[in-house]
C-alpha cells in the first residue's frame, strides 16, 4: 500500500514539474520574490516534424524561422503561436541568413541557396544557387556552416571535414585528392576546402579565407566582426575551443592544408607535429573538455543591451552534449583576443543538444536542439530573464600579477579576502593526432595577495606564478553576494595564451 | 495483495524457466565480437548468455571516435553513466569507469581501429545487463543488454533495455518479426503529394541530387552537380532513415525500378561534338510544385521542367533556350532503357539537332520500354 503511495506521489510531482515547463510564467517562491534570473520553457512543435534543428534566426516583425534537419524551413509567430511551413527539400540545412520575411539564405549540403517565395503564397518557389563552388564527397560528416554576413556584403561559410568513420561516394563534386585519406581516426580532405572558412564577395566569388577546422559548427561575430568559430573535440584537437578567425592562418587540423594554394609540403598529415604547431593560431579560448563543454556550437553575441539581462558584449555559446549553456567573456591582451569561459545556464530545464541560437527582438534567448545521431535532444527552448540579477562573474581579465574577476553584485568581503575561496590549478593540453588530449602539467596555484575595490565589485587575485599556454581554472568555492547569495557559477576557465605587455 | 501476485509471478517465471532446459557446454567460452560503429551505437544492440557461461567479449573500435565498454549490473546504467561524467577532466585517465560495485567487467577506452578482448563468467543470477559507453556523451544512447537467461529474448521492437532507434534494427533483425516500418511515423508536418522534392545522396548519382517524386509513382534524379537527368524509376521512391538517422555513412536508399539511365557523358553539346560543355547549376524554381531547373551550359541558360507522361509511361522533359544563338545538340544511348520523341530538330541516329530557333523551346518525351534490364 506504502508502495502505491509513494508511486502516486512521484508520479504527480513529475507531472507538475512537466505542467510548470510548459508554462510561460516567471516563477516566484512564496513571499512573491523571484526565485531565478532566468526560466526555461519550450515551445510547441508541429505534429509530424522531428524536431532536429538546424538554424534559428529571427524577422524583425518578432517571427522565427528555424530550418530542421529534414529539410524544411518554417516560419513560427510567437504571438498566435501558429508554424507555418516557409520551403522544403533542402538538404540537412545548418545555416540561415534572413533576407527578408519572404527571401533567405540557406546554408545546405549541396550549396548556399537563396530561397524566396515571388507570388506571395508564402510557399518559397524560388531556389537560387548563391554558391556551390566547394567540394561534396558524400562523406557523412561533411556538414556546411553559416553563412553570416559582415558590413561590406561578405558572407561567410564553414566546411566540416570528412570523418574516417565513412567514406566517400563513387562520384564526388569538385577535384578529388585522396592524399588525407584512410589515415585511422583523423579527419580528411578529399575535396576543395573541406575544413575551411571560406569568403564569398559580394561579386559571388567564393575564397578560401581560413583553414585547419575539423568540425567548425558555429559561427558568429562579434561587435567589431572579429570573426568566431568552435571547434569539436578529437583528433588534433585537444579539447573543444573558441577561434578567432583571420584570414591566412591555419587553426590546426592538417588535412585542410592540401588544399592550401600552391601546396607543396606533402601530406600534411605526416608533418612532424612541431612544424604544424608552429604553424597554428592557438584558440582564443578553450573550453576543457568533460567539465566546461563537450561539443560547442554556435558562439552569438549578446547584443541586447541589456534585455537578455548583465551579459552584454559577451559570448552565449550552445552546447551539444550537456544541459548547458556556456559564456564567453574577451580581452584583448598582446594583440590577440582571449579569455575565459563559464556555464551560463545549468539545471534549469534546457535539454542537451543546443545547437542553434539566436535572440528575438524581445531579448529572449531561443535555442534549437539537434541529436543527429550524437548525445543530444530535438525540440526548439526559450530562455527568458526574469529581471532578477544573477549573482555570477561578469567579467575576468588578466592582470600583470593575476586576474581581476568583476561580479554583477558586491560580493560579502570575509570569504572574498580568503584565499581558500579561490582554489587556482592550471594545466594544458597536448595537440597531437590522437582524439583528444589530457590535461597536462597539472598544478594548484596559490592565490598570494587579494583586494577587493571600493564598491566590492571587483577582486584582484594576485598568483604565485602567472605564465602563458595554460588554462587558468578557478574554482569560487564560497563567494556570495552581500545578502548572501552563493555564485550561481562556481566554475570559470582563463585560457593565458599571452601575458600582458608592460 | 501484492504477496499474492508476487507469489504468483514467480510460479509463473519457474514454470517458464523449467519448461525450456537447454543443454549447456561449461568450459567452451561464449564468443561475442561487438563492435563499436558510426551513429554512437555497438553493431549489437544485444545478445544472450546462459548463466555462469564463460564470455569471450572482442570490442573493436570501427568507429572514428574513441569509446569504452562497461557491463553494470541490472538497472544501474544511468548511475555509471552520470558518475562517469561527474570524473569530468579525470575521466580520460581513469578510461571514464567510475569506481563503483556496480561496474562488473570493462574495456578501456579504445582509439579508433583498436581492438580489446576480455573473458569473464556470466552472472549465476539471470537478468538483463546492461553494456554501455561511459564516453563524455556516448552513454544516453550507445549502449546494449545482455541478457543472462536461459530463454529467448523478449521481441526486439518491444525491448525497452536496448535503445530505442535500435528497436528496428535492421542488423538485429531476428526470428521474432520478418517485417519492419510497417506503420512509419510521419516524416514531415505535411502530407507529401508529389510532385516534390529531396537533395539528398543516392547510389547511381553524383552527390549534389535532386530526387522528384511525381504522380503516378515516377521519381527522376537530377544531378546539380554536372546538370543532367541521371536516372528514373517507376515504384516506390526512397527510403530516408538511414540519411535522417545520422552520424553515419548512408544514402538515401532507391525503393523503384530504374527504367531509365543516362549513359551519356552529358546530353548535351553546344557547338563541337566533342566538347562536354562547362556547366553551371543556377537553382530551380518550383511551377505547380514541378521543378523547372536553371543551368547553364557553354554560357547559354538552360530551363529544363521534367513531368509525367499522363499515362504513366514515361517522362516529358520540356527545354528553353531562350538566347540560343548556336545549333544545339541532344545526344542520347540507344540502350539507357527508353524510347524518344522529339517535339522538333534533325534526328539522325543518337543525336538531334536543334537549330538557334527550334533551341528556344523543345521538348523529349520518353517512353520506357519493357523489359530493359539497367
Amino acid at each position: 500500500m506504502r508502495f502505491f503511495y509513494i508511486l502516486l506521489v512521484c508520479g504527480s510531482l513529475i507531472i507538475s514539474s512537466c505542467s510548470i515547463s510548459k508554462v510561460n510564467t516567471i516563477p516566484s517562491s512564496e513571499n512573491g520574490q523571484i526565485s531565478s534570473s532566468y526560466v526555461v520553457d519550450s515551445i510547441p512543435l508541429p505534429e509530424g516534424l522531428s524536431g532536429e534543428v538546424g538554424a534559428v534566426d529571427f524577422l524583425p516583425d518578432g517571427r522565427l524561422v528555424a530550418c530542421f534537419l529534414r529539410g524544411e524551413v518554417m516560419l513560427y509567430d510567437p504571438k498566435k503561436k501558429k508554424w507555418n511551413l516557409f520551403a522544403d527539400g533542402l538538404q540537412e540545412p545548418l545555416g540561415i541568413l534572413p533576407v527578408s520575411g519572404s527571401e533567405f539564405i540557406v546554408m545546405q549540403r549541396p550549396e548556399l541557396t537563396r530561397i524566396k517565395d515571388t507570388n506571395g503564397d508564402g510557399l518559397a518557389d524560388l531556389y537560387e544557387t548563391v554558391t556551390d563552388d566547394f567540394g561534396i564527397s558524400g562523406n557523412y560528416h561533411e556538414f556546411n556552416y553559416g553563412p553570416i554576413k559582415d558590413k561590406e556584403g561578405n558572407l561567410f561559410i564553414g566546411l566540416n571535414s570528412a570523418s574516417s568513420g565513412g567514406g566517400i561516394l563513387k562520384e564526388v563534386r569538385g577535384k578529388l585528392d585522396t592524399t588525407t585519406m584512410g589515415f585511422k581516426g583523423q579527419m580528411f580532405s578529399s575535396v576543395p576546402y573541406r575544413g575551411w572558412i571560406m569568403k564569398l564577395t559580394p561579386q559571388g566569388k567564393l575564397v578560401p579565407y581560413a583553414s585547419g577546422l575539423r568540425s567548425p559548427n558555429g559561427m558568429g561575430f562579434d561587435s567589431s566582426e572579429n570573426l568566431f568559430v568552435t571547434e569539436n573535440q578529437g583528433d588534433w584537437v585537444g579539447t573543444s575551443a573558441l577561434y578567432h578567425i583571420e584570414e591566412g592562418n591555419f587553426y590546426g587540423h592538417p588535412s585542410a592544408l592540401i588544399w592550401t594554394d600552391s601546396w607543396t609540403a606533402g601530406n600534411p598529415l605526416t608533418l612532424p607535429v612541431a612544424k604544424l604547431d608552429s604553424m597554428r593560431t592557438k584558440a582564443s579560448v578553450l573550453f576543457p573538455h568533460g567539465i566546461m563543454a563537450n561539443s560547442p556550437t554556435q558562439p552569438l553575441y549578446d547584443n541586447t543591451q541589456g534585455k537578455f539581462g548583465p551579459f552584454s558584449g559577451q559570448f552565449l555559446v550552445g552546447e551539444m552534449n550537456s544541459e548547458r549553456i556556456v559564456r564567453v567573456m574577451l580581452e584583448e591582451v598582446d594583440g590577440a583576443l582571449q579569455g575565459a569561459c563559464i556555464p551560463f545556464i545549468d539545471g534549469k530545464g534546457l535539454r542537451k543538444g543546443n545547437n542553434r541560437l539566436a535572440f528575438a527582438p524581445d531579448g529572449s534567448l531561443w535555442v534549437g536542439q539537434a541529436e543527429h545521431g550524437w548525445a543530444g535532444s530535438k525540440g526548439i527552448q526559450r530562455i527568458v530573464f526574469t529581471g532578477k540579477q544573477p549573482m555570477d562573474i561578469l567579467d575576468m581579465n588578466l592582470t600583470y600579477k593575476g586576474f581581476d574577476l568583476k561580479f554583477t553584485k558586491a560580493v560579502n568581503k570575509e570569504p572574498a579576502m580568503n584565499a581558500s575561496s579561490f582554489k587556482i590549478r592550471r594545466y594544458n593540453y597536448q595537440y597531437h593526432k590522437l582524439y583528444g588530449s589530457k590535461q597536462f602539467n597539472i598544478q594548484e596555484i596559490p592565490v598570494s595577495k587579494i583586494k577587493i575595490s571600493k564598491d566590492r565589485k571587483k577582486v584582484s587575485l594576485n598568483l604565485e606564478s602567472l605564465e602563458p599556454g595554460y588554462v587558468y581554472e578557478l574554482t569560487l568555492t564560497d563567494v556570495q553576494s552581500d545578502t548572501g547569495e552563493m555564485l550561481e557559477n562556481k566554475l570559470i576557465c582563463y585560457t593565458l595564451n599571452k601575458l600582458k605587455r608592460r | 495483495m501484492f504477496t499474492k501476485k508476487y507469489l504468483l509471478l514467480t510460479v509463473i517465471l519457474l514454470i517458464s524457466v523449467h519448461s525450456k532446459v537447454l543443454p549447456q557446454i561449461e568450459d567452451k567460452p561464449v564468443v561475442i565480437s561487438l563492435k563499436a560503429i558510426t551513429g554512437l551505437q555497438y553493431d549489437l544492440a544485444r545478445f544472450s548468455v546462459k548463466p555462469g557461461a564463460k564470455v569471450k567479449l572482442i570490442l573493436t573500435n570501427s568507429d572514428d571516435m574513441p569509446h569504452n565498454l562497461l557491463f553494470t549490473k541490472p538497472g544501474t546504467r544511468q548511475e555509471v553513466v552520470d558518475a562517469a561524467l561527474k570524473l569530468g577532466e579525470k575521466g580520460l585517465e581513469l578510461n571514464y569507469k567510475p569506481d563503483l560495485p556496480s561496474v562488473l567487467w570493462s574495456i578501456p577506452v579504445l582509439a579508433p581501429g583498436e581492438s580489446k578482448t576480455i573473458t569473464f563468467t556470466a552472472p549465476e543470477k539471470t537478468g538483463v545487463y546492461p553494456y554501455v559507453c561511459t564516453y563524455p556523451g556516448h552513454g544516453f544512447v550507445m549502449y546494449g543488454a545482455m541478457y543472462v537467461t536461459k530463454d529467448e529474448m523478449p521481441p526486439l521492437h518491444k525491448d525497452l533495455n536496448v535503445p530505442p532507434n535500435r528497436r528496428d534494427d535492421y542488423s538485429n533483425k531476428n526470428t521474432e518479426h520478418g517485417h519492419t516500418d510497417h506503420t512509419p511515423a510521419p516524416a514531415h508536418p505535411y502530407k507529401e503529394t508529389p510532385p516534390y522534392l529531396y537533395r539528398t545522396f543516392t547510389d547511381g548519382s553524383g552527390p549534389a541530387t535532386i530526387a522528384v517524386r511525381l504522380p503516378g509513382n515516377l521519381s527522376y534524379f537530377w544531378d546539380a552537380g554536372t546538370c543532367r537527368l541521371r536516372y528514373a524509376t517507376e515504384g516506390d521512391f526512397l527510403n530516408m532513415k538511414e540519411l535522417w538517422a545520422g552520424h553515419r555513412q548512408a544514402v538515401a536508399k532507391d525503393l523503384g525500378t530504374v527504367f531509365f539511365r543516362d549513359k551519356t557523358r552529358h546530353p548535351f553539346r553546344i557547338g563541337a561534338m566533342e566538347t562536354i560543355p562547362d556547366v553551371k547549376f543556377k537553382g530551380y524554381r518550383l511551377l505547380d510544385r514541378y521543378p523547372e531547373f536553371h543551368y547553364i551550359l557553354n554560357g547559354l541558360h538552360v530551363y529544363e521542367l521534367i513531368k509525367e507522361k499522363p499515362d504513366g509511361t514515361g517522362l516529358i522533359r520540356s527545354f528553353r533556350i531562350p538566347d540560343a544563338d548556336r545549333p544545339v545538340k541532344f545526344l542520347f544511348s540507344p540502350d539507357d532503357g527508353v524510347r524518344y520523341t522529339f517535339s522538333s530538330g534533325k534526328r539522325s541516329q543518337n543525336t538531334v539537332e536543334l537549330t538557334p530557333a527550334e533551341a528556344k523551346q523543345f521538348t523529349i518525351t520518353m517512353t520506357k520500354k519493357e523489359g530493359e534490364v539497367l
